[in-house]
């Protein structure tokens, strides 16, 4: 173990060196020719996951095939293996274990959901391999990934918008819009990523004058929903907000609406799919998230991304696509400069953790910097479902 | 409190329906199907299927889903039942067998995306959707602070008529009586010139077909159909509805799927959302101290 901090401790200081020389580091144009850079992402393809991870599977490959087409990082082809946890946190374990030990791969991507995070991303961190989380929203991702305690996770890196920035903003902007006085949550209860959700709907509301009437939470494996809704819809609230995953947040809307609420679905990470705005339909007309990421922008960075995905895949990206394709982005980048050596694997995850603590590049979410604690630093835009399958711009919120 | 009313009544026949098939085959055959839970689901998914990807009117799509639930059921006779009763396995192994069956159907489904093995089945992956507005009639009314939906509405009578049907099928026709042979002691069944095979493999297609049914009206009325549906919301819930009312008794499960559905809604409205599940599970447990037999059961031979 000490021999094991003492080699890591002499990497750092080469690297520190390095950077020291070289101004930033930086390898000539072929300087990985011939070598391969083995990623891994696990990602929940199937069960209550499977909303999400096929989207963020499609945009990292479309990223490495990209990449691979215009000659590689540095000459290197990016090899992407994707396993599916079937939204299991026991088998997202095993198979960063698998990952990291036997597949001897460089750096780590995933997994999709926050409740199986809470199992991979300290494996990661133990075994010191660079983990870049590319959808998971809840609390104690990043930096406190071994929570309760407290120190600072330093292989642990998030490219996915945090529900802690994107729910208060979110609530803020309805507030300055439509000044909501009552509120209620409905809130799936067996989930980390949907419980977080709804910690933090309660913790915002009171600053912005919404007295919440109830909470009601709630089992994702619930056969019917209709209690829940008719419990909140009895209540006559301005607001409903709703902080689940999968197809939940649109059964809600569409049952609410049925049962005559006019007023307003307020929620998280969980609404900014294509598959839940289109499941939602009319009845989801309206409803307003904080996204990282919005299809109209018309940057270069994002159009470029869209119309690529588009011609691949024959469909529209969602938030995901681009978290995804993100992902890979900002590990090229940062084994770009990382100075690899291909014959010193831990030598080379410290190397590349190192240079992602640097990335600045263009993306499709938009300028892409991590902030000093591994999250994202980005614009946070809000939108709302159109009733049809999509979303609108409602406002741009600037990163502070 | 009346809307929550109609909510326990629309999900309690739901649960009736799914948990008659259940019991037909334990009263019969005295094991567990669990593959009746992926029979639900695929009533649900080929209707869907059928309608937004072929292309084929609502009533089509749901008389051949129903036919495609019962001939599952002949699948699960002829692979899972039929070759370890020739071995004479113990009930515990068509148990296992079933439940392989149903994760097999389940895996086979979810798997399903455009350019698949099985797009032709299931193009969604894990998703869940449902029919597009308009395909099911549904008008709705609002009366007395109620919201009243036809889909919904529809279900309850839907759902008595064909448990009176089956009544009377059992009770007054030959089949029934054959049946009920069975099902009392099958050596002396077929001494007395009845098929048991056959009738055994009856069982299963009457026991699909209303599963088939039963998945096919909770992804209408419920929006919600997708490769976890049967799993999720009704497996288990369908057997405590049976253990409720009696393993084997057709009636037992009628009342046991409304009394389920009454429970939890009135859990939710009573004491809180959060203890639904318990306090419905609670219920099964003192049924089972009380009365073992369930409402309507006999004594039971056999624990699960």
């Amino acid at each position: 173990m000490r021999r094991v901090r003492l080699v890591s401790l002499l990497v750092a200081a080469a690297i520190a060196g390095a950077c020291g020389s070289a101004g930033g580091g930086g390898t000539s144009a072929n300087s990985y020719a011939g070598k391969t850079i083995k990623l891994g992402a696990i990602l929940s393809i199937t069960q209550a996951g499977g909303v999400y991870g096929p989207q963020s599977r499609d945009g990292m490959q479309l990223a490495v095939d990209q990449i691979n087409k215009a000659g590689g990082v540095s000459g290197a082809q990016i090899s992407l293996t994707v396993k599916d946890d079937a939204s299991d946190k026991a088998q997202s374990a095993q198979l960063a274990q698998t990952m990291i030990q036997s597949d001897q791969d460089l750096a780590l991507l995933g997994p999709t959901l926050s409740n199986s995070a809470v199992a991979v991303h300290p494996l990661a961190e133990s075994l010191k391999t660079p983990i870049l989380a590319v959808s998971t929203t809840g609390i104690h991702i990043v930096p406190d990934c071994n929570f309760p305690q407290t120190t600072a996770c330093r292989y642990v890196f998030r490219d996915s918008l945090g529900e802690e920035t994107a729910i208060p903003d979110n609530i803020m902007s309805y507030t300055t819009d439509a000044h909501p006085t009552t509120g209620v949550l409905l809130v799936a209860q067996d989930d980390k990523f949907s419980s977080d959700g709804g910690k933090i709907v309660q913790a915002t509301v009171s600053k912005y004058g919404i007295n919440l009437l109830k909470t009601i939470p709630f089992n994702k494996a619930e056969a019917d929903l209709s209690p829940y809704v008719t419990q909140a819809v009895q209540l006559k609230p301005d607001v409903i907000f709703i902080t689940s995953l999968g197809g939940i947040p649109a059964k809600i809307m569409t049952e609410a609406r049925k049962q005559n609420w006019q007023g307003q679905f307020l929620g998280g990470n969980g609404f900014n799919t294509g598959t839940v705005s289109k499941q939602a339909g009319a009845a989801g007309q309206g409803a307003r998230s904080a996204s990282a990421w919005y299809i109209g922008n018309s940057f270069p960075s994002n159009a470029d991304f869209v119309s690529a995905y588009k011609a691949a895949y024959s469909k529209d990206p969602d938030q995901f696509a681009a978290q995804g394709y993100t992902a890979i982005k900002v590990i090229a980048d940062a084994a770009k400069r990382a100075n690899l050596t291909f014959s010193d694997l831990p030598g080379d995850r410290d190397k590349l953790r190192a240079a992602m603590e640097t990335v600045n590049i263009q993306t499709p979410l938009g300028p892409f910097q991590f902030t000093s604690t591994h999250d994202v630093k980005q614009t946070v835009w809000v939108i709302r479902m159109d009733g049809q399958g999509g979303f609108t711009l409602v406002h741009e919120i600037k990163a502070s | 409190m009346g809307q929550q009313i109609l909510n326990a009544i629309f999900i309690g026949s739901i649960y009736a329906l799914f948990a008659v098939g259940y019991t037909l085959v334990f009263g019969i055959l005295d094991i567990l199907n669990l593959a009746h839970s992926a029979v639900f689901m695929l009533g649900a998914a080929v209707t869907f299927t059928l309608v937004v990807n072929h292309g084929q009117s609502f009533w089509l799509a749901c008389a051949i889903a129903i036919v495609v639930a019962a001939l599952m059921g002949l699948v699960i006779e002829y692979v899972c039942l039929r070759p370890l009763r020739r071995r004479r396995a113990p009930p515990i192994a068509a148990l296992i067998s079933t439940i392989g069956l149903a994760l097999i159907i389940v895996a086979a489904v979810e798997q399903g995306r455009p350019g698949t093995l099985f797009s032709w089945l299931w193009v969604d992956g894990a998703n869940s959707v449902s029919l597009p507005p308009g395909v099911v009639p549904n008008p709705t009314w609002h009366v007395a602070g109620l919201t009243l939906e036809g889909s919904k509405l529809a279900i309850f009578p839907i759902t008595v008529a064909l448990m009176l049907l089956l009544g009377y099928v059992m009770r007054f026709t030959q089949v029934g009586r054959g049946l009920r042979a069975v099902a009392e002691n099958p050596r002396a069944a077929r001494l007395m010139g009845i098929d048991v095979d056959r009738m055994i493999s009856l069982t299963l297609i009457i026991s699909s077909a209303l599963g088939g049914l039963a998945g096919i009206l909770f992804g209408v009325a419920l929006g919600d159909i997708s490769p976890y549906i049967g799993r999720d919301s009704v497996e288990v819930r369908g057997l405590a509805v049976i253990v409720l009312g009696g393993m084997g008794s057709i009636p037992g499960a009628v009342l046991g799927g409304y009394l389920l559905g009454l429970i939890e809604v009135l859990a939710v409205v009573l004491l809180g959302s959060n203890v639904r599940a318990g306090v419905a599970f609670a219920a099964l447990f003192l049924m089972l101290v009380l009365r073992p037999q369930g409402l309507f059961g006999a004594q039971l031979k056999e624990r699960i």
